[in-house]
């Protein structure tokens, strides 16, 4: 609002209750003429010049003990489980870190008791649901997850052996340097696939859950190409 | 509720709540009463999330509901209140009185209470004490009596009050499901008067038995703990159900009495204010906190609780009473002559008198945020237009009505300066102008301009400007502290390092290698921010001084 502005209100509300007359009183009248700044057709300035200087606040023991309790309050009640967090948005990729975050949140969500007497049912039924829930569900999710996972890798360890046994009954049936050849580009093709398979689902954590024997016969078949 | 009050109870709740907080409840205070499923539908918050805020608001009081209003059955409806939300800006000042009045024991009971909106008795005390005995040194502990005790204090002080209990809540909801009691359905538990429950200040007989135990660092020792409290859960204390919170009406009229303390202190002396000081604590607990004026007491009686300390002989004690009467401002009426004199106190007068005299000083100029520094400050009309328009607005309000010409002689302020400072208090709404015609045609010539200063709408006017301008500290905060994310998250970040290190027991010269992560210019950036936050802050806590005398204003004078 305007300076200006306020006091063409003023005038002319009190020109309105007259009727027919603009101004119910002169300007001169009053002497402010002289005052009148001339009309603005743009809003004031965000921050206008400060003419007088502010008072300095007031210091000393009290004062700076009230300012470190605001902030230790502020502090406490950000970690509190009132403080409530918006969901985080899915993020690009899952990480590792991630599983700490959860269970951080549900503690948090924990120490929440509730008095549902006080509190209306519809409220309750599912935010008892929710705080227990939200964070269940995404522990369930990514349990099955891990569990699809998992039958997929064993689907494909099994199918990667069936294959192997086939080129071995092929091997046995062929001359010795074109299965050499077919089976060189038949395991190329196959490492080509999985890897594929595996940056796609940019599973790390699944190689992390197995319990390793994977992972160990993967390094024993490394081990075998190294010495060959 | 204005829009500044909402825009600073939503900033209010950002800082305690978080968004979503803020989200609901500056919607539900925008739009009144709203059922669930329309909170959620307009707000596009997540049904659950919607229910959680919710719950949190109404844990600490500052949203009602009222179930059944459209028949029985029909879901509850919510209602937010701007007032709860505002008064997180005083916590501070209610920890800091119960720091003055009972030590760190009620220190960190109420600040417990505020911050979790209400508990049970047996709960906070447990969290004190384990609190208390985390700050003490190896071996010592606290025990639970000596918080009881402290919290009984509090209770039996009025400090403290029970959490009035709702009809309307979980009973309703199981009685519309079975549907034995239609009727009972349409109970309503809209802020209901704690003081109208009769058990509201009575305490419960709690068995608590035992100390405060420290939180112990190692891992072993958080295993032991849950499995202790996995242990202790079931266990009951006798008052399961009875939650306490905080009585702010209470704690506000300690503070409008230690405002007419000084007021009396710095208008007569020492000992007026200790005679004053007397009366009011006397009349604490029979007086209500909207009573304009005291019960009537005796000059007997006032002496007899004279606390022997100040040595105040009767005859003295006569003679400052007369004096206190005889004064112009009217604090104290004599209404008789039995035992010595009937005296009241009149409290109307003192709020009056005080908001009066701050007046000129206290109206705040509003800081942006934005500024270049922290331009941070409570000023007055003194800061905003200079002390001799201060001068010519008290002028007003002691003589009512002046013409322009009279203002010019009384103030003693040359004219053409005096019509521009009444102009620019007039376009301010600090003055109003009446005009009295002497002919009812309105000339110029035949009418008087008179200007007046009308207390209560300025008060209203200087209040909301208040608002803002805790808004806009508090904007500024943020925005200090979002510029300077990266930094302060550094710096967080080679602290905790600092302290594993410390902890670990690495030499000197690893800790001054990690210190020096931090360069000078970075240090020094963090130390201009701290003092920016830390003015605002404390610029914010005194606008709320401020704001406390304008509202305890105009709610007396309402």
């Amino acid at each position: 609002m305007t300076t200006h502005h306020h006091y063409r209100e003023a005038i002319e509300m009190a020109g309105r209750g007259r009727g027919h007359r603009m101004m119910s009183f002169s300007v001169d009248a009053v002497g402010i003429r002289e005052s009148l700044p001339p009309t603005i057709h743009q809003p004031t300035p965000v921050f206008p010049v400060m003419e007088q200087k502010p008072l300095p606040l007031t210091g000393g023991e009290e004062a700076e003990y009230l300012l470190a309790l605001k902030q230790d309050c502020r502090g406490a009640m950000r970690s509190l489980p009132c403080f409530i967090q918006p969901a985080v948005a899915q993020r690009d990729v899952e990480r590792y870190s991630d599983k700490y975050h959860i269970s951080e949140q549900t503690d948090r969500l924990k120490d929440w008791v509730v008095d549902w007497k006080r509190f209306p049912r519809e409220l309750r039924v599912h935010v008892r649901k929710a705080p227990g829930d939200g964070a269940l569900l995404s522990c369930r999710d990514s349990g099955q997850q891990i569990q699809k996972k998992k039958k997929k890798v064993r689907e494909e360890i099994l199918l990667k052996l069936e294959t192997l046994e086939k080129k071995e009954e092929q091997e046995s049936s062929e001359g010795e340097g074109e299965m050499e050849k077919k089976q060189d580009e038949g395991a190329e093709a196959e490492e080509d696939y999985d890897e594929e398979e595996f940056e796609e689902e940019t599973d790390y954590i699944m190689s992390y859950f197995e319990n390793g024997e994977d992972f160990g016969g993967d390094s024993d078949d490394n081990m075998d190409e190294a010495i060959y | 509720m204005t829009a500044q009050e909402v825009r600073l109870c939503g900033l209010l709740m950002r800082e305690h709540f978080g968004e979503v907080v803020e989200k609901v409840g500056t919607h539900l205070l925008r739009s009144g009463g709203q059922h669930l499923r329309a909170i959620v539908h307009e707000t596009g918050v997540s049904a659950d999330l919607v229910k959680k805020s919710l719950c949190v608001l109404m844990h600490h009081g500052a949203c009602s509901f009222i179930s059944g209003r459209k028949g029985p059955g029909s879901p509850p409806e919510y209602q937010a209140s701007c007032d709860c939300i505002l008064r997180i800006l005083r916590y501070p000042r209610y920890i800091y009185t119960s720091k003055t009045l009972y030590g760190d024991t009620g220190e960190l009971i109420v600040e417990e209470l505020l911050q979790r909106g209400h508990m049970t008795m047996s709960g906070t005390v447990k969290t004190v004490a384990d609190r208390l005995s985390q700050n003490m040194e190896d071996g010592q502990s606290v025990d639970y009596s000596e918080v009881s005790s402290v919290f009984s204090k509090l209770v039996e002080t009025h400090f403290l009050q029970r959490c009035p209990p709702l009809d309307g809540a979980g009973m309703t909801a199981s009685s519309t499901q079975a549907g034995p009691n239609p009727t009972a359905a349409a109970s309503s538990s809209t802020l209901p008067n704690p003081e109208s429950f009769s058990e509201c200040y009575k305490v419960p007989h709690v068995t608590l038995v035992g100390r405060g135990k420290r939180q112990l660092a190692t891992e072993e020792g958080e295993e032991q703990r849950s499995a202790k409290r996995a242990k202790m859960e079931p266990e009951t204390h006798g008052d399961e159900g009875i939650y306490w919170q905080v009585n702010f009406t209470r704690f506000h009229q300690h503070f409008r009495d230690q405002v007419i303390i000084s007021a009396v202190a710095s208008k007569l002396d020492q000992t007026s204010s200790e005679i004053v000081r007397t009366i009011l604590r006397m009349s604490e607990v029979t007086t209500s906190p909207t009573d304009s004026c005291t019960k009537p007491l005796s000059a007997n009686e006032i002496f007899r609780s004279l606390p022997s300390s100040h040595n105040i002989p009767r005859q003295i004690l006569d003679q400052y009473l007369t004096l206190l009467v005889d004064d112009p401002m009217e604090f104290v009426g004599k209404i008789g002559e039995s035992g010595g004199g009937m005296f009241v106190l009149s409290i109307l007068y003192f709020i009056a008198a005080a908001f009066l005299t701050s007046l000129p000083r206290s109206a705040p100029s509003i800081s942006q945020p934005g500024t270049s520094h922290a331009r941070v400050h409570r000023a007055g009309e003194v800061s905003l237009f200079g002390s001799r328009s201060a001068r010519i607005f008290r002028l007003l309000l002691r003589k009512r009505h002046l013409e322009q010409k009279q203002v010019e002689d009384f103030a003693m302020i040359p004219a053409k300066e005096a019509k521009d400072m009444l102009y620019t208090l007039l376009s301010q709404n600090l003055v109003q102008l009446q005009e009295i015609p002497k002919t009812p045609d309105f000339a110029p010539s035949r009418t008087f301009y008179l200007y007046t200063a009308n207390q209560l709408p300025t008060a209203r006017m200087l209040l909301q400007k208040c608002y803002k301008t805790v808004s806009n500290l508090v904007e500024r905060r943020l925005f200090e502290t979002k510029e300077n994310k990266r930094l302060l998250e550094k710096s967080q970040r080679i602290e905790a390092i600092l302290a594993s290190l410390q902890a670990s027991g690495a030499e000197a010269e690893q800790l001054t290698e990690v210190e020096e992560m931090i360069s000078a210019p970075e240090k020094q950036q963090l130390e201009v921010l701290k003092l920016h936050v830390n003015k605002l802050d404390s610029a914010e806590n005194q606008v709320d001084e401020t704001i406390f005398l304008l509202e305890s204003y105009i709610n007396s004078t309402c």
